[in-house]
């Protein structure tokens, strides 16, 4: 049984981090992750529960300056669906298409993905690749205050963020890749449909004479957080993608992880996983 | 005027056998009516909940109950303490249903509550408290055995030495059953090979994972008699053994079974909760209705049984078979439900598949801390299937023959009889074999994938095939294995058919109308199945053993012959001709030579009824297959019939991941007769995905007595896209005894599958994996030679 007292459903973004000033209010978007998580006992519902999905501001893709901004509470769908992402983004695209199933991926949010901080979170990875910062709205005083924070530094551990309690996250934004700019992104679970990744891989970079300039690796479901790869993405950066130099690039990111043994796969196997597939997506890259 | 004569109406003859005939429930499931238990209700029903160890083995010090009989809401609190009078349950009478004394596994069930609403009784469960003294786990079967390990039963405190069950007198090993079968001398048989194999092979644990959670709503009425909503598969059998736990008259007990939720053998015993259930309504005097949630379905329905298993095989060069040694070890978990009796079936496959002159098999089943298994389509088949079939490639490769010539070569055929006494009237073995092969392209395909195993690139392409054989005509297990059949025809020729088979999925309704109509020469929608409640339906021993189309239909042909007979009599004498003239059709009765009407059949119907000599249509039968009991050797003739399949199963390994994706099965089943296709298709195809994820993905991981995953997002069931393509023929070798020549084959289609696809990923990759299932990760591991061979050394105890 839970405490909840309180069941709330504002519909202007003041009004909703008015509430978070609280501190005791769990924030609900798609469900996807909250339900699961509470029924199980994994997580605790708060004093209040506040629904966000009737605010306005919170929705809609756009491009606004040199940047693509994804409100908080687009879903998986919309996302796999935007002709702006799949001009701009089509990693992004790819990624959704291995998300869930029709089902989740019409409720579940890009929000929710990223404030759930699973290890295992898919969106995480090409955000990641592309650079992609979050947006956090807050209401100290009576004005709204927003922040911006690279993804990048923006999970803690499994399920915590730099999100303070009475931030709620309002959107992604995503810098426009440069012209040549390649990204592929790699899932593996056991099974095509809906599985949660054992280990997942993004890689993008502006590809040059056979290179890949500003390289970014991220890796997902081999530590405590989705994280970016600085020793691959070292090894990575301005070398030919010969045999030679891929075989070399996913000997590196195998060293760099170190994942652990769950129910889903050991340690061992992710590590294998990890340098085969980045090996595989490299040849791919080096064809592209 | 002119007179036209009329001219004689006639229908021409028709067959609905083959045809293609929508189940007759469907409109109702696709439109989400029919009820699962979950969704009846009665008035002034309680919610009952189980609190469930939360240990693997320990003994049980002390339970205080009395916050949560404080709770509001509460009407009831159960432990053993509450209930002296319960008595044993199981297959072998080796636990009470609460758990007083001990828990011996992490589903055990230790109190029980009723209560107004299931979030009161979740409360009160947390309100319990239980203090252990823990007890040393024994997890691994292999440890169980050894002279000197821990008792999982040791002789209770008080214990009635001349308690006659396991539960109050303890065991002094931990050996729950044992088995122990010859034909030949296995000795000569080895002195006669020329190649001889021996290998070990671990069976995992799968669970059913029915589309219904378990559970069930009891009911006692104002003058003590007991109505219970139960998914149970054996109705009759189970509404005595309930009046046993109750102590009270077994005709007082009516159990009717919702049609849907699934059963696939989970629901072949009787389980702690069913019993639990009723001492709840019966101490709250209230309906009481008990549902699993989704993780206690995984945690405390009983799995297909796990096997450690090592198989000694031998031929000749020219490929004749020379003998079959076989020992296995059996976790039976912490108590004995039908999983211990798998061996009934596995020894089948070992000494009668193929012709084998000398065979010996013998089974271990241990008790341990872990989950414990009970019966599930295949029944032990699956197991054995895997190792046989395996082997049979090997020793194929070792004495350089092609893997069908050596499975044609010691095929079993029409009229033969096994070793332990099988006696095949019909059998399509061949004709599977060759069907498979051929339309599969098998021997090409065989030895173009060996021939390409090398070559670069990490995705490689296998085929392999196995094959079965299972009991098609029931199973005499029981003093009777019939099933009876009251047919009632109305004033509009409409049949009711009330039938001792129950129907909870797989089509029993539409495949019983349809052998009725064809005798009475109707339409299917002339047909009413009236089924599942044993106060109205007669007996039938139950739903397994794939006997329900033979057994239940023989019954259901015998009861509608009866009625033909009685309504041709009665037309003969009205029409001044013989009964053997006439016949139904088209809802008439018509003329044998020319199929012209002399009357429609409802006609004649109301005629018999408003007469001076009034009379209804009402037939009985009762069929009893003309099968035996086996003797205490294990040997005789158990079933009417025997069904034969071979599949052949077609994959690609990726070599960097392990991923094994299956690309196609071709089946070719020896079903006696296709009766409805649409019916025996579906079944087949759904066996295919059941025996897809056993051989792939379903793994229900266990660590020292602890489920790891006891969910459908690390439980991993076959979803949509990973189905492959299939290519499934029918080979009708027309049985003598069956239902117009037709034999059971609910279990068949699952059985040779993970078999199968051991045999491909070895053509693929040269590389033999001998446990299950083929994870990616297993199998990369094999790949990568990480895998150190499995040897199981037999060790059988003494008796
Ligand atoms: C069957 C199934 C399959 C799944 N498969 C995948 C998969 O393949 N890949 C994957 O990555 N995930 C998967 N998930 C997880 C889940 O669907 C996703 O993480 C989804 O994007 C979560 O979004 P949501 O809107 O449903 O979040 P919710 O459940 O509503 O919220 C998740 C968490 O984020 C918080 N939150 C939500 N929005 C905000 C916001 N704007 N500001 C601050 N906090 C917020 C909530 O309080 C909660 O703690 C799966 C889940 C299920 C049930």
């Amino acid at each position: 049984m839970t405490e909840l007292e309180r069941y709330v459903a504002p519909t202007t973004l003041a009004a909703a981090i008015d509430c978070l000033k609280d501190g005791e209010v769990t924030i609900l978007a798609g469900g996807t992750d909250l339900t699961p998580q509470t029924r199980a006992g994994r997580m605790r519902i708060k004093r209040t529960l506040m629904n966000i999905r009737r605010i306005p501001e919170l929705k809609g893709i756009a491009l606004d300056g040199g940047a693509i901004r994804i409100g908080a509470l687009t879903t998986i769908t919309e996302i796999m669906d935007s002709a702006l992402i799949a001009k701009h983004l089509p990693v992004l695209v790819e990624t959704c298409r291995h998300f869930a199933s029709d089902q989740i991926r019409n409720a579940g949010t890009l929000g929710g993905n990223l404030c759930n901080a699973s290890p295992a979170g898919d969106t995480a990875i090409p955000l990641l690749v592309l650079g992609a910062s979050v947006e956090l709205a807050s209401k100290p005083e009576d004005k709204i205050y927003r922040r911006s924070i690279p993804l990048s530094e923006f999970f803690v551990g499994p399920g915590q963020t730099r999100r303070s309690l009475c931030e709620l996250l309002t959107a992604v934004t995503v810098p426009l890749p440069a012209p040549g700019h390649v990204a592929r992104f790699h899932k593996f679970g056991t099974r095509v449909g809906l599985d949660i990744s054992t280990v997942s891989i993004g890689i993008g970079g502006t590809l040059k004479d056979g290179a890949l300039a500003a390289a970014r690796v991220a890796f997902g479901a081999v530590a405590a957080t989705p994280l970016r790869a600085a020793q691959t993405e070292a090894a990575l950066e301005g070398q030919r993608l010969d045999a030679a130099a891929i075989a070399r690039i996913a000997a590196v990111a195998r060293d760099e992880v170190h994942p652990i043994d769950d129910v889903r796969a050991t340690a061992w196997y992710r590590k294998e996983l990890i340098h085969n597939m980045t090996k595989r997506m490299l040849e791919n890259v080096a064809q592209a | 005027m002119n007179v036209v004569a009329k001219k004689p109406r006639t229908i021409p003859e028709s067959s609905l056998i083959g045809t293609r005939i929508p189940k007759m429930d469907a409109p109702e499931k696709a439109s989400g009516r029919t009820r699962y238990i979950h969704d009846i209700n009665l008035s002034g029903q309680l919610y009952g909940k189980i609190l469930r160890s939360a240990r693997v083995h320990a003994r049980i010090v002390a339970i205080d109950t009395s916050a949560a009989k404080a709770l509001p809401g509460v009407h009831v609190v159960l432990t053993a303490a509450d209930v002296p009078d319960q008595r044993p349950i199981g297959v072998a009478r080796d636990h009470f249903p609460l758990k007083g004394d001990r828990v011996r596994s992490q589903r055990d069930e230790i109190a029980a509550v009723a209560a107004e609403s299931e979030e009161i009784a979740a409360a009160a469960l947390k309100l319990i408290k239980v203090v252990y003294e823990d007890l040393p786990v024994i997890a691994d079967p292999e440890d169980a055995i050894k002279p000197g390990a821990p008792l999982l039963h040791p002789a209770p405190a008080g214990a009635q030495p001349a308690g006659a069950t396991v539960a109050h007198r303890g065991k002094a090993d931990n050996i729950a059953m044992r088995f122990d079968y010859a034909h030949g001398d296995v000795v000569q048989g080895e002195a006669e090979s020329d190649v001889v194999i021996e290998d070990t092979f671990k069976l995992h644990y799968v669970t059913h994972c029915c589309m219904g959670v378990s559970g069930m709503i009891a009911e006692f009425d104002a003058s003590g008699s007991l109505l219970m909503y139960s998914n149970t598969q054996v109705p009759f059998l189970h509404k005595r053994e309930f009046a046993e736990y109750l102590n009270m008259d077994p005709a007082r007990v009516r159990i009717i079974q919702p049609p849907i939720g699934g059963g696939f053998g989970s629901k072949l015993d009787i389980y702690p909760f069913e019993v639990i259930c009723l001492f709840l309504a019966r101490a709250a005097r209230r309906p009481v209705k008990l549902v699993f949630s989704r993780e206690e379905e995984f945690l405390a329905s009983p799995t297909r049984q796990p096997v450690l298993l090592t198989l000694r095989s031998g031929c000749k060069k020219d490929g004749t078979l020379t003998f079959r040694q076989v020992h296995t070890l059996h976790d039976n978990g912490a108590y004995t439900s039908w999983g211990a009796t798998t061996p009934f079936v596995m020894m089948q496959t070992f000494s009668s598949l193929y012709r084998v002159p000398h065979c010996d098999y013998h089974t271990v089943a241990v008790y341990t801390n872990n989950p414990y298994a009970g019966s599930f389509r295949g029944y032990g088949n699956l197991q054995a299937t895997f190792a046989i079939e395996q082997q049979m490639d090997e020793m194929a490769a070792a004495i350089g023959m092609d893997p069908l010539a050596f499975r044609l070569k010691n095929a079993q055929h029409t009229g033969e009889v096994t070793g332990q006494g099988m006696e095949f009237k019909s059998c399509g073995f061949t004709d599977c074999l060759n069907t498979a092969a051929q339309r599969s392209d098998f021997s090409r395909k065989f030895a173009d994938n060996a021939a390409e195993r090398n070559q670069p690139g990490h995705l490689k392409r296998g085929i392999g095939m196995a094959s079965m054989l299972h009991v098609g005509g029931g199973a005499k297990i029981y003093p009777s294995d019939g099933c009876g059949t009251i047919l009632k025809m109305d004033d509009f020729a409409n049949v009711t058919l009330i039938t001792g088979a129950s129907e909870i999925g797989q089509g029993s309704e539409t495949v019983l109308s349809q052998l009725v109509c064809e005798e009475l020469g109707l339409p299917i929608s002339a047909l009413t199945v009236v089924n599942n409640d044993t106060a109205i339906t007669p007996w039938d021993v139950g739903v397994h053993a794939s006997r329900t189309t033979f057994i239940a239909g023989n019954s259901a042909i015998g009861a509608a012959k009866k009625a033909k007979t009685k309504i041709l009599a009665v037309a003969a004498q009205k029409f001044g001709c013989t009964a053997e003239e006439l016949d139904l059709r088209g809802g008439c009765v018509i003329k044998a030579a020319d199929g012209e009407v002399v009357t429609e059949l409802s006609k004649l119907i109301r005629n018999l009824h408003f007469s001076d000599k009034a009379e209804l249509v009402m037939t009985t039968f009762y069929y009893e297959p003309p099968s035996v009991h086996q003797g205490k050797d294990y040997k005789g003739d158990v079933s009417a019939a025997y069904a034969w399949a071979t599949q052949v199963v077609e994959v690609e390994v990726d070599t960097d991941t392990g991923i094994v994706r299956m690309l196609k099965v071709t089946g070719a089943h020896d079903v006696g007769r296709v009766l409805n296709r649409l019916g025996i298709e579906g079944q087949v195809e759904g066996g295919i995905v059941m025996g897809q994820g056993y051989a792939l993905t379903e793994n229900l991981m266990i660590e020292n007595g602890v489920m790891k995953n006891p969910n459908f997002r690390d439980y991993k069931l076959i979803t949509a896209p990973e189905i492959p393509e299939m290519d499934v023929s029918f080979i009708e070798s027309m049985d003598g005894e069956g239902p117009q020549g037709a034999k059971g084959i609910g279990e068949a289609p699952a059985i040779c599958i993970a078999a199968a696809t051991a045999n491909a990923i070895a053509n693929a990759t040269g590389v033999r994996l001998y446990d299950l299932p083929f994870t990616p990760e297993r199998v990369y591991r094999a790949l990568h030679g990480q895998t150190p061979k499995l040897y199981w050394k037999p060790w059988v105890p003494a008796a």
